[in-house]
């Protein structure tokens, strides 16, 4: 579980999502591959149901899905702390130290994908690419649902790769970065866009 | 007469030459001989250059608001490290605690990373966790930790181990203290107190035999350097020279010093305690500046006999001796007689040393770990301080455990005269950074021995199923819900052999989803399973989770004929809970010279060894092996909204016994087996699985959780038949994971209606 995540709920999107599913679901009761079934009068209330019922139905090509959770992660007061400490660290000339702490945060908070990304940025600056790019992938794994630190991920793989001389991966990285912040969140309800730029992960590239 | 007179003169005169000339060649021996020991007692004190161990010190224990610790725990974690309750906790080493709220002053400390002064705080905790954390100046802290626990030393056989004082470091009281009771004249005395001689000479023939010493504390630190006890009048003279030696060159405070470090005090086993530094951490637990009366008179009455007085084994003799020297104290206006009443009321206040503080099979990983770097003689004698990731907690967890475990299992399995018993293996580690934190390596906890976490290989059966079916899902060709023949399977091994593996049971069950022929842990499906992928990919996926050999591709290999440790079966499924993340399993941080320089750092790394989407899948599959499969019973302890992975694992004729599983942020492998591989007659289920369980449960672990990667979507399908259906309409109604892709047939009367009426209530919801 997340503790710290901004869900929207954006009533147009579900909206569509609904006529849709009605309309294809009416199309369906024509060319349905099972015979019509008693209306259960049971409250369908299950806890799954959300993301379970659309995929249950046996229709040729995928249903909408709801909208997925959308998330923002942020740093635990404690580990924001460690993240200052480590820069600090880092700036002193101190990687070492500033990963250590940096370690001490993902203890903390080890799903939290901002931290993996903030150790692949230190890993970048020790020229250590391979690792940073792994970091990236794996702050990549955790940040479903939150476009920005996704795009940080991608970011950071994306330096990784140039850093390699993997220019073609390196341009397809920073494509999906640039995508994630440009996708159209034109509702006001969405956490506001703000990029994971150097100056807000603050780690002096 | 006169001639003979003359010759006789010249005689005695000759006489006296020559006795003259030998007493001048006896003196310009003693002369020589008396330089020598003033060499050599010289050399001794200048160039004492102590060798120190390493010291292993545990993981601190962090603090920040949120850390789900309740105040009784945060509390224990105080008194495990001595702190000592106050109603004034304003000096390092002492805390209040006032219902739900501790105020605490942590003790300046080294941490692998940087050194901490001296910190007050106040905390608030309640049965969750804490709730808010001050300084001392009403500001909120974000973090802060205690130091960290020290676990052990790193010291040769028979070796000395000492924490070295500076003039700095030692309370006032204590050479005041020992003054008193050993040297009453060693401000004044040249290095021999004849006084003192006379005074014990006198009690002992009034004693009829040697009682007392008599003995400078510069003679005694002389008797100490050369480590001799024989108690001839020649050694006697040879100290008392050598004492005078020491006592023209060098300042009393400088042999004050020497002595406080030098003083046997201790026996620990092999190791020998030395100096009151280490005796204060030894025999209470904290550092001498946070000692009080009695602790203080307890240590300097020890000086004179260690073993005699050894307040754990001679509790009554520790204390007699201890009042004895609050009295001398007195008697010398060291205290005052009111503050040594008060002092002699109290109880010895020795920490017991519950057994497998040491934690030997812990500490034999950290050596391993770090014999690739140093040299023993680094280790023993260089004074390196060496920050673990040891969970204190969880280790005394997984130790007591697996002892009261395999005690349970004793009852019901006689063991015959001459058979070794049943043993053992926990391993404990954090799955995103790696970290062991716990390792068990036998029923003696105490004893470092045979450590079976690091050194049993043993087949690791079933536990090799989860990295098959990762393998087939991986392939695309397989998702949960598709369905495997559980059918009997002969495989030619060569023109003579052939393979006829069986289930458990030695039942077929026909078709089945592959998740309940995981979760079952069905052989013959998994069989089927995997020849289809092939063994080579199979074996590709382990070495690709950690397995740091090639293992052998031979049909047996899909039931688990591939030997490996506990801790080697730790690393495969912390690549599993770490989402297909490998990271080096690691017990050292971090190492430091002692002069508190960084030399060595552990950083974490992870390395991607598959696609996240698979992995989520079968993680899904792991949880019904809990749900549904051979974990079942984990759930009359567990909370059932604890949600945990596993796998249970059995080898051929129930010769190992294992469970290994994981939750959100800890992975924990325990195994059971005889030494001599004889059959334990147990399951994975009935040995190990009772041993994981009640570890998890005791961790206070949180629950398994991953977001869906893109690509994959959950769904709702009946266990046994594999069919799509809602929990409200199919039977058994488990979530899956698989590829958005796929669509599962639909099981009869869970169809359409259902979707429509989810839509028809999503509109309702919309316009209400």
């Amino acid at each position: 579980m997340l503790p710290r995540e901004l869900k929207s709920t954006r009533p147009t999107r579900f909206l569509a999502v609904a006529l849709g599913i009605a309309a294809l679901t009416a199309c369906q009761s024509f060319t349905g591959p099972l015979p019509p079934q008693p209306k259960s009068h049971q409250p369908a209330s299950a806890p799954h149901s959300q993301t379970q019922a659309p995929s249950t139905a046996p229709v040729p090509q995928p249903v909408p899905l709801p909208p997925p959770e959308r998330k923002a992660f942020r740093l635990s007061a404690a580990s924001s702390a460690l993240v200052s400490q480590a820069h600090t660290q880092a700036g002193g000339g101190n990687p070492a130290a500033a990963a250590a702490t940096l370690e001490r945060a993902l203890r903390i908070e080890p799903s939290n994908p901002l931290l993996w990304i903030e150790l692949g940025r230190l890993r970048l600056n020790e020229k250590n690419a391979a690792q940073a790019d792994s970091m990236g992938r794996k702050a990549l794994a955790l940040a479903t649902g939150d476009p920005n630190a996704q795009a940080a991920a991608w970011r950071l793989i994306a330096e990784s790769l140039r850093a390699r001389g993997r220019n073609d991966e390196a341009g397809a990285a920073q494509q999906k970065a640039d995508a994630l912040l440009a996708a159209p969140l034109a509702d006001e309800e969405a956490a506001p866009v703000v990029p994971y730029t150097e100056e807000v992960l603050g780690v002096a590239i | 007469m006169a001639r003979s007179g003359s010759r006789s003169n010249k005689k005695k005169r000759g006489s006296w030459r020559w006795l003259a000339l030998i007493l001048l060649a006896a003196l310009t021996v003693a002369a020589v001989y008396l330089l020598y020991l003033d060499s050599e007692v010289t050399r001794q004190f200048e160039g004492r250059r102590w060798t120190l161990p390493a010291r292993v010190y545990a993981a601190p224990q962090e603090l920040y608001v949120g850390l789900p610790l309740p105040v009784a725990q945060i509390e224990e974690e105080l008194r495990r490290l001595q702190y000592r309750s106050s109603d004034d906790p304003s000096h390092p080493g002492e805390y209040r605690r006032r219902g739900s709220s501790i105020a605490v002053t942590l003790r300046a400390a080294r941490f692998a990373d940087e050194e901490r002064a001296a910190l007050s705080l106040t905390l608030d905790a309640d049965e969750q966790g804490i709730t808010s954390m001050r300084g001392a100046q009403g500001q909120e802290l974000p973090i802060a930790r205690l130091e960290p626990l020290l676990i052990g030393s790193v010291f040769p056989i028979h070796g000395e181990d000492r924490i070295i004082l500076t003039p700095a470091d030692v309370p006032p009281l204590l050479p005041r203290a020992l003054k008193a009771v050993e040297d009453r004249n060693f401000d004044t005395h040249h290095g021999v107190d004849f006084l003192a001689i006379a005074r014990a000479l006198w009690a002992d023939v009034r004693a009829g035999g040697i009682a007392q010493g008599g003995s400078t504390l510069t003679q005694q630190l002389v008797k100490s350097y050369f480590l001799d006890s024989r108690q001839t009048l020649g050694r006697k003279l040879k100290e008392a020279v050598m004492a005078i030696a020491l006592e023209r060159r060098f300042s009393k405070a400088d042999i004050m010093t020497a002595y406080l470090n030098e003083i046997f005090l201790g026996q620990d086993g092999s190791r020998a305690v030395h100096g009151f530094g280490l005796a204060s951490q030894f025999y209470f637990g904290k550092p001498i500046g946070e000692l009080d009366i009695a602790e203080t008179a307890l240590l300097v009455g020890l000086a004179r006999g260690p073993s005699y007085y050894d307040p754990r084994h001679q509790p009554a003799r520790a204390l007699a001796r201890r009042n004895l020297v609050l009295k001398e104290m007195v008697s010398q206006q060291v205290v005052s007689a009111e503050e040594a009443r008060k002092a002699a009321a109290r109880p010895l206040g020795v920490v017991t040393r519950a057994s497998g503080s040491y934690y030997p099979a812990y500490l034999d990983f950290v050596r391993r770990a770090l014999r690739r770097d140093y040299k023993d003689q680094d280790l023993t004698e260089a004074g390196l301080r060496i920050f673990t990731s040891l969970d204190p907690r969880a280790q005394q967890l997984a130790e007591k455990t697996l002892e009261s475990e395999l005690s349970r299992q004793d009852k019901t399995h006689k063991l015959k005269v001459g058979q070794q018993p049943l043993e053992g293996a926990v391993v404990v580690t954090a799955p995103q950074s790696g970290e062991v934190i716990a390792i068990v390596g036998g029923r003696r906890v105490d004893y470092s021995g045979f450590n079976r976490a690091l050194d049993a290989t043993r087949p690791m059966g079933s536990l090799v199923k989860p990295f098959i079916y990762l393998t087939a899902l991986e392939s695309g060709q397989f998702n949960a819900s598709t369905i495997v023949q559980d059918e009997p399977v002969e495989i030619e091994l060569s023109r003579r052999r052939v393979w006829r593996p069986e289930n458990f049971t030695k039942q077929s069950n026909g078709p089945v989803p592959l998740v309940r022929a995981l979760a079952e842990s069905l052989n013959l499906a998994t069989v089927h399973v995997g020849v289809q992928i092939g063994l080579p990919k199979v074996a590709d996926t382990l070495q690709r989770f950690g397995l740091t050999r090639k293992p052998q591709e031979v049909p047996a290999l899909l039931l688990g004929a591939l030997d490996v440790t506990p801790l080697q079966a730790a690393q495969l499924y912390n690549s599993l809970a770490n989402g297909g993340f490998r990271t080096p399993l690691r017990a050292v941080r971090a190492v430091l010279g002692a002069d508190g320089k960084p030399l060595k750092a552990f950083p974490l790394e992870v390395t991607p060894v598959a696609p996240a989407d698979a992995v989520y899948q079968l993680q899904r599959m792991m949880l019904q092996v809990m749900q549904h499969g051979t974990g079942r019973p984990a759930y009359s302890i567990l909370p059932s909204n604890l949600t945990v992975a596993g796998k249970s694992g059995t080898s051929s004729d129930l010769r190992d016994s294992w469970f290994a599983g994981f939750s959100g942020n800890h992975v924990v492998v325990a195994w059971m087996g005889y030494d001599d591989n004889r059959s334990t007659g147990l399951t994975g289920s009935a040995g190990a699985l009772p041993v994981w369980t009640r570890v998890m449960a005791g961790l206070g672990t949180t629950s398994w959780s991953a977001p869906v990667p893109e690509g994959v979507k959950e769904v709702s399908m009946e266990y046994a038949s594999g069919l799509a259906a809602e929990p409200n309409c199919g039977q058994d109604v488990i979530t899956v994971a698989v590829p958005a892709s796929v669509q599962l047939p639909v099981k009869s009367g869970c169809g359409l209606d259902r979707v429509i009426e989810r839509a028809g209530e999503w509109l309702r919801d919309i316009i209400h």
